[in-house]
């Protein structure tokens, strides 16, 4: 499966955030996109997700795929969990393919046990953060977007999360947006210029 | 520490407010104009060793629980039409604020023109609920974070779950405020399209036969069953709604 972002343009209030942006995200392979706060990195990864249309230019799904949407594992540059609840039910409630043993196995990678149990609410923002990465890579998907996903995490929690995130790639293609490159060597490093 | 709450909190103003009522009365000194506690008392034994009084307050309170579930069901049940399908939101939109402004007198005289008074109590507080929880569970659905939803539409996240883990902590505190309301209000419209229609065997047509002969103490008894009923049931309802959250 091949994302073809061809030629993309998109303003908001009149502002120009993305101008005839080019970018062809392929299988087996990792995208850093990088660049100052307010380049249009969100704005690229809303559109690859079908949540934003472009104003010009095209997002398109080639090759063989099945689906008329991307099947993705998203971290949103918020974390978008349900508070009220606990990590795992945070994970286990995307997917009825996600079953609880799975999830709790995955989750202890990145997180320490008795932060599993809780209300998602009374974590801090980097376990959160965290939480939002396993959710992302549990679910069985064809791509991995994930919007600033090391927030919050010191640099070893941040190395433990690339690792993490790297082993759970498998075959599909994987983006992440950093305004922060270390330890992302491992991925071509595309840089958005502020318009 | 509770039980010592429970006392400073509860039962001391309880009894503080008896002592002033029962002061106000023995001031008052006549027993159609104040009837007391103690009189109220005695008329609630009286009251509750006729079988009359039984079948009255199980009638009545099954009839309003009955309104008040069925305006409950279609109140929540429109919301979510209207508010996933916008047309039948715009459609019952100018319906819900007209039934939210009508007087309950309105809509007792006009059932009671058009069918009689039998099971009037159930068609007014489903009438007086509907509203209430309908206002509520639509403004509680508007404020649902798009984020989350947003998140959701990616996940493509099962309908059932979307419903548990993103619709209902958002409407919780909506739907906790509305019902706790629309319980008062069912009890409080109910028995007042009782009083007017005047069924038999209804707490209703006890309190309009205590003003009739101008039993004050057994109007206060009544009342007194009514505030009770409404309470336990209140009660009731909110233990059930807090757990169907966790």
């Amino acid at each position: 499966m091949t994302i073809e972002v061809k030629g993309v343009s998109k303003s908001f209030n009149g502002k120009k955030v993305l101008d005839s942006f080019d970018l062809n995200i392929e299988e087996e392979h990792s995208y850093i996109i990088t660049g100052a706060s307010g380049c249009g990195k969100t704005t690229l990864l809303r559109l690859v997700l079908g949540l934003d249309k472009p104003d010009e230019g095209t997002v398109k799904l080639l090759g063989d795929y099945k689906y008329p949407y991307i099947n993705a594992g998203v971290v949103f540059q918020e974390d978008r969990l349900c508070e009220d609840f606990d990590a795992v039910t945070n994970v286990t409630m995307v997917s009825r393919k996600i079953y609880k043993e799975n999830a709790i196995r995955e989750l202890k990678c990145l997180l320490p046990e008795e932060a599993l149990y809780k209300p998602v609410r009374e974590l801090s923002g980097g376990q959160k953060r965290r939480v939002a990465i396993v959710r992302a890579c549990a679910i069985p998907s064809d791509v991995l977007i994930m919007d600033e996903p090391f927030t919050g995490l010191d640099e070893t929690a941040r190395q433990t999360a690339i690792d993490y995130i790297r082993d759970k790639q498998g075959s599909g293609p994987l983006v992440i947006t950093s305004h922060d490159v270390t330890g992302l060597g491992f991925g071509r490093i595309i840089n958005v210029e502020r318009r | 520490m509770k039980s010592k709450s429970f006392i400073t909190k509860m039962l001391v103003p309880v009894a503080a407010w008896l002592v002033i009522w029962q002061l106000v009365a023995m001031a008052v000194h006549n027993h159609v104009l104040l009837a007391g506690p103690i009189d109220t008392l005695n008329a609630l034994v009286r009251l509750s060793k006729e079988q009359e009084f039984w079948s009255s307050v199980a009638g009545t309170t099954l009839n309003i629980l009955l309104g008040f579930l069925i305006g409950t069901v279609l109140g929540c049940g429109l919301a979510m039409l209207g508010y996933f399908k916008e047309i039948v939101g715009d459609f019952l939109k100018p319906l819900v604020l007209a039934m939210k402004s009508v007087p309950v007198a309105s809509f007792v005289i006009l059932l009671l023109i058009w069918f009689g008074n039998r099971n009037i109590a159930v068609v007014i507080c489903a009438l007086v609920v509907f509203p209430v929880l309908y206002l509520n569970t639509y403004e509680g659905l508007c404020g649902t974070d798009v984020k989350m939803l947003e998140m959701a539409q990616i996940y493509r996240i099962p309908a059932f779950s979307k419903i548990r883990y993103i619709f209902l902590p958002q409407l919780h505190p909506f739907l906790r405020g509305a019902l706790k309301l629309a319980i008062g209000m069912a009890f409080k419209s109910g028995i007042a399209a009782e009083v007017i229609g005047q069924p038999l065997h209804t707490i209703g047509n006890g309190l309009y036969q205590a003003k009739i002969f101008l039993e004050t103490g057994e109007l206060f008894a009544w009342t007194i069953v009514v505030v009770i009923i409404s309470f336990i049931c209140e009660k009731i309802l909110m233990a059930a709604v807090d757990c169907i959250r966790r």
